[in-house]
């Protein structure tokens, strides 16, 4: 007896997994304390992931994937939120694995943290607003402040009195990341 | 369909000079497109479109050059907000700071205009109000009479109407005359047959020579009883 060919056909997709639904109701007391991980997340070398506190059911909707609410304690990129977080518009993507619990020591012992981004607190202003600004004020060299909105998982900071900055915002192109300064070989 | 609702388009959208004039064959086919509602083409429904994979590089120097843009959008819009908001604050009259002194003299400059107001509004009011009610006592004591007056005239109308069957009860037909008006009745037949012509002459029933007319109030009473 010949291999059996399986031929796939369609669209692709890069989800790989479950709804949350599929893997919640099959579980005893619905899972809760377990660790879930959503497998796009899984691109990110820090690691990524959830543990279930709560699950409440919902109705079938005719036509549709079924959803579920989930309250999670989401880990994302090394940072853990300080609240727990609610699933459920995005319950219904297939895209959901749950860990194996003897599994689950790899998530938690990845230590890996994301490398931090220092911003500078001033930078310069467009060219032609600084012309403005300088006819207006006298001040030849006017700059601005950053905008900065501090929240629980931001992986950006501004920088404090007399530290350097890691990224620098010139009104030019700015330098490329070692990663792609093939892109701009013999141009830079 | 959709060739000839096309072909009205060129017609009307493109002048004639855009087509190449009447002697070239040319048709415009550029604004051609299936209308949204029509369904997939058969020729595209197993069409899969291709995914392009971008590389890691590129993705990085893209995200690093969005992120760039977007920090330097974002602080421009606040600042200029800032600046907005500094020129409000420096340039209208609202902001023009007064001694405290001249607060209070303000302040009571207010109150007396104000008190102003009350008392003469209040004058308006009170006026308003004694014709108010003066028009109220007018308009009760009024209703009051009418009603006198109803009320005086259904009791006539109520004593009318007693007096009225007072005097008809004298032709009732009681249990003590039941057999005179009985015999009355049967001495007295009355025929209803009977015809006119137009000259005028009567003729009568078959069976009577009795004719209503001849005792009106017998009969009827007879009759209605």
């Amino acid at each position: 007896m010949s291999q059996k060919v399986i031929k796939y056909f369609g669209r692709t997709t890069d989800f790989r997994g479950n709804t949350l639904w599929e893997l919640v109701s099959e579980l005893p007391n619905w899972g809760v304390g377990r660790m879930l991980i959503r497998n796009m997340f899984q691109r990110y070398p820090e690691p990524c992931y959830m543990r279930i506190l709560k699950v409440q059911a919902v109705d079938e909707q005719p036509g549709e994937e079924r959803k579920v609410r989930v309250t999670v304690e989401k880990t994302w990129r090394g940072v853990t939120q300080p609240k727990p977080v609610e699933i459920y518009s995005t319950s219904y993507k297939a895209d959901y694995e749950l860990v194996p619990q003897d599994e689950e020591a790899k998530y938690l012992n990845n230590n890996k943290k994301v490398e931090e981004v220092v911003l500078p607190t001033l930078i310069d202003l467009p060219p032609l607003l600084r012309e403005f600004v300088t006819e207006e004020t006298g001040n030849s060299n006017p700059q601005m402040k950053v905008h900065f909105k501090r929240t629980h998982n931001k992986l950006a900071r501004l920088a404090k009195d007399g530290e350097k900055p890691s990224v620098s915002f010139g009104v030019g192109l700015g330098q490329p990341k070692p990663v792609s300064a093939k892109l701009y070989e013999g141009l830079l | 369909m959709l060739r000839a609702s096309c072909q009205l388009l060129t017609q009307t959208a493109l002048p004639a000079g855009k087509s190449g004039g009447s002697g070239f064959a040319l048709e415009f086919v550029r604004w051609r497109r299936k209308p949204r509602w029509l369904p997939v083409a058969k020729s595209k429904m197993f069409r899969v479109p291709e995914r392009k994979k971008q590389s890691e590089e590129e993705r990085t120097e893209l995200m690093r050059l969005h992120n760039q843009y977007k920090t330097q959008l974002r602080s421009v819009r606040q600042f200029l907000r800032e600046e907005v908001v500094r020129h409000e604050e420096t340039s209208t009259a609202d902001h023009i700071v007064l001694t405290p002194e001249q607060e209070e003299a303000e302040f009571l400059k207010c109150v007396d205009i104000n008190a102003t107001w009350n008392a003469k509004i209040a004058k308006e009011r009170d006026q308003r109000l004694a014709k108010e009610r003066e028009d109220k006592v007018a308009y009760v004591q009024e209703r009051l009479e009418a009603r006198q007056l109803r009320e005086e005239e259904r009791r006539e109308q109520a004593n009318l109407r007693v007096l009225r069957e007072i005097e008809s009860s004298k032709t009732f037909i009681t249990r003590e005359n039941l057999d005179a008006a009985i015999e009355t009745a049967l001495a007295n037949p009355v025929d209803h047959n009977f015809a006119i012509d137009l000259a005028g002459n009567l003729y009568r029933g078959r069976n009577s020579s009795q004719v209503p007319d001849s005792t009106p109030s017998s009969n009827q009473h007879a009759l209605s009883n």
